[in-house]
């Protein structure tokens, strides 16, 4: 065979120049050679004699800056504000297939908002490829440097948001440069797209400053809440909430998250009964639909519809009470009807029960979620 | 005379000698061989399935697990393949960060399997030791550029995943002064040692008609006495740009293996000291910044391969015009070669099977897939 530019060498085998034993002790001399220089310490890498030996774990090498070993999360130190948005780029990406967001939602129109509320990664299937890290658009997972991670239980090793959220500074102290990069990209993007969401690194000044005062608002609210499923909500006089009015809203929200959940659920509920009516179904369904929108209305509109009025009757105010605590009734009753509809049924394969056992049912089971949604609100 | 009467016996699955989890089933008579079987399957993962429900960019990591030493090299070739496949060009410089990074591999994969035979050989650590030391240099190396020493994961469609960084090229440099002086020890412990060629000369021969009816490949093919070469006979990225020689054996024993990987270290030295030198005239980055990661290529199929280490190292991919691939078929260079295992064993020693089948250099995770 011809080949181009280089020869084929055909390899000679022994040169027969030696005599016998003394290619053994060529070997042995080399050998020797190592083991004389082996006392001796040696880090230069252009030589091949002496101990190059580095006694982990007592010293440690330097881990070059693009070293991956598994994901965390970033939050901005100052405000504390999580990078995640939520977007699922990295939960699509990985091969695995061990990531798991859960998306924050927006309680009163049920839209998707940029936050997570849960991020799971199984670190002990994570094959650390890195891609989460190299495909999110929010710079949000970054490799870490740790890599002593043994433990002696493999649950241990399912790490949620709060064990695996880490702050930038942490992040800037093992990969400065690549830090670097990411402001440099995030930079540009955010001249492009001013839309960006908040809290992101290279943010204006002035756009901190806004979203500080934003959360302090947010947190000084939910200290206020009351423990009340749905408090009084004296109108705001000017445009901003008052703290109890907040809380209704919140409360108001949940019972209709609560609700349009179970229309949810209630149709694969009602799968696997084989002879539920159709009636039953859609008129718990109906309810379901009616409850949310009361809901909304109630704990959405009140308060901006008030809004312009300086002073607000009393009146006014029992009245938005009022309407609040109905929206919740109703909303947690449309709730519970799904279920207990289609759980009896699959029992007995006979018709669901009356409609109004199954309000009874949710109306306990609403005033339960009421009274765990208020605690929520104190909570945050 | 004694009549001794014909026994089977496994050597394997669980053997440190056989490289992984693999059984031969030996017919011996006395001490010597008069069959052997081998049994692959124990380390199988269904690679291809899965590799059928990913995306084009997920198996990527998944190519670093074949064959464990040389994840650079895996990474190369199923680049390669989809980017025939999706019509992806590579910028100039890609291609020279990748051939640096296969050469090095070759490298560390040659100094490794080494050691590895003289190990099987009885030479406990002491080969094995010099060949890791260096080992170590190099993935030094792929860790700061790709982030992890053995699986890399550091090639993209169109590219590879980042540059270079700065304190690379000295440090190559460095390498490149300690990398003939390993090479030559290692020539001056090996070559002449009458232990090694007693133990090597003459066994486990694979005649030339042999190796290429079984389709053997890499070195071992080479010591066969057949010069054959993927970078030479069918050049791929830009293996054409450089000067090297091919070294072929001429009796096709485990020595004349030991000698052809020595010369293809040295072979390897000479091709990264073009590209230190040409690197930097290379156009382009790192990666294509067209090339589009989640690929979706047009209906067709493709062959691709490349000269791993151990041998040709072939993806064939059949698109379906999805994301996924709709048929991923990996040619595995170990598992090819190890298929005369048979042939090469018969009529020698039980001693000697171990260092025959060290010879082929095999890595389970590329031969069960
Ligand atoms: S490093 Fe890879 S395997 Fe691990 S979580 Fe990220 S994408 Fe998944
Ligand atoms: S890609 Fe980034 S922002 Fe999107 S979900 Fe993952 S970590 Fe969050």
């Amino acid at each position: 065979m011809d080949i181009q530019r280089g020869n084929i060498i055909v390899m000679d085998r022994r040169t027969g120049k030696l005599r016998a034993g003394q290619g053994l002790l060529q070997g042995l001399k080399v050998v020797w050679d190592h083991w004389a220089a082996s006392f001796r310490k040696n880090e230069n890498f252009t030589q091949i004699r002496g101990n190059f030996t580095v006694e982990y774990p007592d010293e440690r090498l330097q881990l070059p800056q693009a070293y991956r070993n598994m994901p965390v999360l970033l939050y901005d130190d100052e405000s504390g504000h999580e990078l995640c948005t939520g977007c699922y780029q990295c939960q699509r990406i990985c091969p695995p297939q061990v990531i798991h967001i859960t998306q924050a939602k927006d309680p009163v129109t049920g839209k998707m908002v940029p936050a997570a509320t849960e991020f799971i990664i199984e670190y002990d299937a994570c094959m650390s490829c890195g891609f989460c890290a190299e495909v999110c658009p929010f710079d949000s997972i970054k490799m870490d440097h740790v890599f002593e991670l043994s433990t002696a239980d493999h649950d241990s090793l399912t790490m949620r948001k709060a064990q695996l959220n880490r702050p930038i500074s942490y992040y800037t102290s093992i990969a400065p440069d690549l830090w670097e990069g990411v402001k440099a990209g995030a930079m540009k993007k955010l001249q492009g797209n001013i839309k960006r969401r908040p809290g992101v690194i290279g943010m204006a000044p002035s756009l901190t400053e806004k979203i500080k005062a934003r959360r302090q608002e947010l947190a000084e609210a939910a200290a206020a809440a009351p423990p009340a499923a749905a408090p009084a909500a004296p109108a705001a006089p000017a445009g901003k909430l008052t703290p109890e009015e907040k809380a209704a809203k919140l409360a108001a929200m949940k019972a209709a998250n609560a609700a349009k959940k179970a229309g949810g659920e209630a149709a694969p509920a009602e799968a696997p009964a084989a002879e539920l009516s159709p009636a039953d179904a859609k008129a718990a369904k109906l309810a379901a639909i009616k409850a949310a929108n009361a809901a909304k209305k109630a704990g959405g509109e009140a308060a901006p519809a008030e809004a312009p009025a300086a002073e607000l009757s009393p009146a006014d105010a029992k009245a938005a009470k009022l309407a609040a605590i109905k929206a919740a009734n109703a909303a947690k009753k449309a709730a519970e009807a799904a279920p207990a509809v289609a759980a009896p049924t699959t029992g007995n394969g006979t018709a669901a029960p009356t409609d109004e056992k199954a309000a009874r049912l949710a109306a306990i089971k609403a005033a339960n979620a009421a009274k765990k949604a208020a605690e929520q609100g104190n909570n945050e | 005379m004694i009549k001794t009467e014909e026994l089977q016996i496994n050597i394997g699955p669980q053997h440190p000698s056989t490289h992984g989890v693999f059984r031969m089933l030996v017919t011996v008579d006395g001490e010597t061989i008069t069959d052997l079987k081998p049994v692959f399957g124990y380390l199988h993962r269904n690679h291809e399935q899965i590799a059928e429900v990913n995306t084009y960019l997920q198996n990527m990591p998944y190519t670093d697990r074949l064959d464990y030493f040389n994840s650079m090299a895996n990474n190369h070739a199923y680049a390669i393949a989809v980017e025939k496949l999706a019509g992806i060009e590579v910028p100039e410089r890609a291609e020279y960060i990748r051939v640096l990074m296969v050469e090095l591999t070759r490298v560390l994969n040659h100094a490794g399997a080494l050691g590895f035979l003289i190990n099987d050989m009885g030479a406990w650590q002491t080969q094995l030791a010099f060949g890791m030391r260096e080992r170590e240099k190099i993935l030094d190396l792929f860790e700061s550029a790709s982030g992890a020493r053995l699986m890399c994961n550091y090639f993209r469609f169109g590219g590879v995943v980042r540059d270079l960084p700065d304190d690379f090229m000295p440090r190559l440099k460095d390498l490149l002064v300690a990398m003939p002086a390993f090479i030559d020890e290692l020539e001056r412990l090996l070559r002449e040692n009458e232990i090694l060629l007693q133990r090597s000369e003459g066994i486990g021969i694979l005649p030339r008609d042999l190796a290429i009816a079984y389709s053997v490949t890499g070195p071992v093919l080479r010591a066969s006495g057949v010069a054959y070469d993927v970078r030479k006979a069918e050049p791929y990225s830009v293996y054409d740009r450089f000067d090297f020689d091919v070294p072929v054996g001429s009796v096709g024993d485990v020595y004349d293996r030991i000698l052809v990987r020595i010369e293809e270290m040295r072979q390897s030295k000479r091709i990264i000291e073009q590209i230190i030198e040409q690197l930097p005239d290379a156009q382009g980055g790192h990666i294509n910044p067209k090339a589009r990661q989640n690929v979706r290529p047009p209906v067709g199929d493709v062959y691709a391969r490349v000269e791993s280490p151990k041998g040709e190292l072939g993806f064939y991919l059949v698109s379906d015009g999805s994301t996924k691939p709709y048929r991923y078929k990996v040619r595995a260079p170990s598992f090819i070669n190890l298929t005369p295992l048979g042939d090469m064993c018969r009529g020698y020693k039980v001693a000697d099977v171990v260092v025959i089948l060290g010879s082929i250099d095999i890595v389970m995770g590329e031969v069960d897939r």
